[in-house]
């Protein structure tokens, strides 16, 4: 499809509803989002946006763009992930692009990026490039590079490019080594090498200045970890280790530490004072050493799927801990009792299975009724009435456009949320008005609110509302930190009632 | 374009052997993080199908599913596999 002139421009934008009927030249337009528009072709006279700074076409079946794009000389961020490229259209190298996605195409050659040497955040992401297809120059602006779900055997040949870089994603590649060129990436603080074939690391690696390292799934097997001052995450999940160690001066700020799946039969020691996070689980770790108890400030700690029989006392020292995962090892009685004293938030051993989520039936009314005196409990604007609360239930059961669901635990209501369609015209169509989410005291804790929450979202989704509000008692300070969590933004709207 | 039925009986996990429609109510089901949740589609500690499971269980969260997406994800491994000559050597 060609247009010559801008009016033809102008009225194709308009039929795509990329631009209101308000714009009346080409120079009033600085971005321009025309994704997921099934277009195979871009117009030639797109060179009139001469004021664009954003271009936005991913989602097309584009496999070129007119060479009349090079004429867009503010254009500074271009996102073309999700089309059919095979090849980075080489025009791109006469733009002053700062930031291009070209994730999920199939690229095969990436050539071009030598002469883009504007470039600050670079996703070549879920292509098919390997090694002789890209061909960097030296960007010295270049921060981010995402080169993960490729076909990179080799990753030597560019590395000593990417010297600014602070991060790289190369997960999911074909690599099998490390190379010392990483070492030119004198500022990377995030690497990601997730899901390779990597089988040793070059010592080079531990006198970067990172921040998280991501080395799981890959067939490490010797591990001695030594420097890495920055470092707070590290992940190495998914290696068949036959050995682990930690040289007493190794990352002394690390806060994540994980090992799942990595055949370990002792019980890993990071150095680091500060972790918060530690994960051995899927292992073969016979015993938890006191030493355990140096970690005050660990809040998560997953055990899980081991072989442990007891647990020691300095377990205490973890004032911090909230959750523990230790199911499926070989717990004795006195393991269980340390456990209790503990207490933890969250520990998968108290948790029930079994549990269902589903519409509630006319039976299950009555229980979902009690339950909900455990809410308005709570909630001081309401009183508790079993008589009130069954007839309204009852009434919302009988609503065409309204929702009840339960939480069972055998025949047993333990949690319940109802949601009502309203009409809203600031959102001009249907919303969802969320209510009653409630969860029977010894079932809290065991992530039921979270999965009542998620369904019935799910379920405003598939009615197409166009937004969920829900009220939240301002003294019930769970409940308003449980919202904000999973997404919910408080407005500053005051609920008022008048009974007539 | 694949229809939403379509996409939802395509296989997500060869592994666990679950479509795309088992991963996410398992997600729904589940209120676990990523790491244990994705154990309970694919039943094993490989990572084959991670960054399509990865994507189904951060839309299962917060419910709003994109299944033009997800069938591009599955697809898209599916090609890089191919012309890795199927011998994807870091699963």
């Amino acid at each position: 499809m060609l247009q010559n002139n801008w009016e033809s421009l102008r009225q194709w934008l308009l039929g795509l509803e990329a631009i209101g009927e308000e714009i009346q030249t080409p120079t009033q337009i600085s971005r321009l989002d025309l994704s997921n528009k099934g277009l195979n072709e871009l117009s030639e006279s797109i060179f009139l946006l001469q004021n664009l700074l954003v271009l936005n076409l991913s989602g097309n079946n584009l496999t070129t763009l007119p060479h009349a794009i090079k004429n867009l000389q503010k254009l500074t961020n271009l996102d073309i992930r999700r089309n059919r490229f095979e090849s980075l259209p080489e025009d791109l190298a006469f733009l002053p692009l700062r930031s291009l996605n070209a994730s999920g195409n199939r690229l095969k050659n990436g050539v071009v990026l030598e002469q883009c040497s504007g470039l600050r955040v670079l996703d070549l992401s879920n292509n098919l490039l390997d090694e002789k297809s890209l061909v960097f120059g030296m960007h010295e602006d270049l921060r981010s590079v995402n080169l993960s779900n490729n076909c990179i055997k080799d990753a030597a040949p560019f590395l000593k490019s990417l010297s600014c870089v602070e991060r790289l994603n190369l997960a999911s590649n074909v690599l099998k080594t490390l190379p010392h060129a990483i070492a030119n990436i004198t500022r990377l603080r995030e690497l990601d090498l997730c899901d390779n074939a990597i089988e040793s690391l070059d010592a080079a690696l531990f006198s970067l200045p990172l921040e998280r390292l991501d080395l799981s799934a890959n067939l490490l097997k010797n591990l001695d970890f030594f420097g890495c001052n920055e470092l707070e995450e590290l992940i190495l999940d998914e290696n068949t280790l036959a050995s682990l160690s930690f040289a007493e001066d190794f990352a002394p700020n690390l806060r994540r530490f994980s090992c799942e799946s990595c055949n370990l039969k002792t019980f890993p020691l990071p150095p680091s004072r500060m972790l918060e996070y530690l994960c051995a689980s899927y292992n073969h770790i016979a015993s938890l050493p006191h030493e355990i108890g140096i970690y005050t400030e660990l809040v998560e700690l997953d055990l899980e799927a081991n072989e442990i029989e007891t647990l020691p006392d300095a377990l205490a020292n973890l004032q911090k801990l909230k959750t523990i995962y230790i199911k499926s090892n070989r717990l004795q009685k006195s393991a269980k009792k340390v456990l209790s004293v503990l207490h933890p938030e969250i520990c998968d051993i108290y948790m029930k299975s079994g549990i269902e989520i589903g519409a509630a039936s006319e039976a299950d009314i009555e229980q979902a009724a009690r339950l909900l005196a455990v809410l308005f409990a709570i909630e001081s604007d309401f009183s508790i009435d079993f008589t009130k609360q069954f007839a309204g239930l009852s009434l919302l059961f009988h609503e065409p456009h309204a929702d009840i669901l339960v939480a069972k635990y055998g025949d047993e209501v333990v949690g319940m949320v109802t949601m009502q369609r309203l009409v809203s015209s600031a959102e001009g169509g249907y919303v969802g008005q969320l209510e009653d989410l409630v969860v029977k005291e010894e079932f809290r804790k065991m992530g039921l609110g979270s999965r009542l929450l998620n369904r019935i979202r799910a379920l405003a989704c598939e009615k197409g509302y166009k937004r969920i509000a829900l009220g939240a008692d301002v003294a019930n300070e769970n409940a308003l930190a449980f919202y904000t969590r999973r997404g919910f933004r408080r407005t500053k709207l005051n609920i008022y009632h008048y009974f007539p | 374009m694949q229809s939403q039925e379509e996409v939802s009986a395509m296989e997500i996990c060869e592994c666990g052997q679950k479509s795309v429609a088992d991963a996410i109510k398992i997600f729904q089901n589940s209120s676990l993080p990523y790491k244990k949740a994705k154990k309970l589609v694919t039943e094993c500690n490989k990572t084959c199908c991670r960054t399509a499971l990865m994507r189904v269980y951060d839309m299962s969260l917060y419910g709003r599913i994109d299944y033009e997406e997800i069938a591009f994800l599955i697809e898209q491994r599916k090609e890089r596999l191919k012309y890795l000559g199927g011998d994807d050597v870091a699963e």
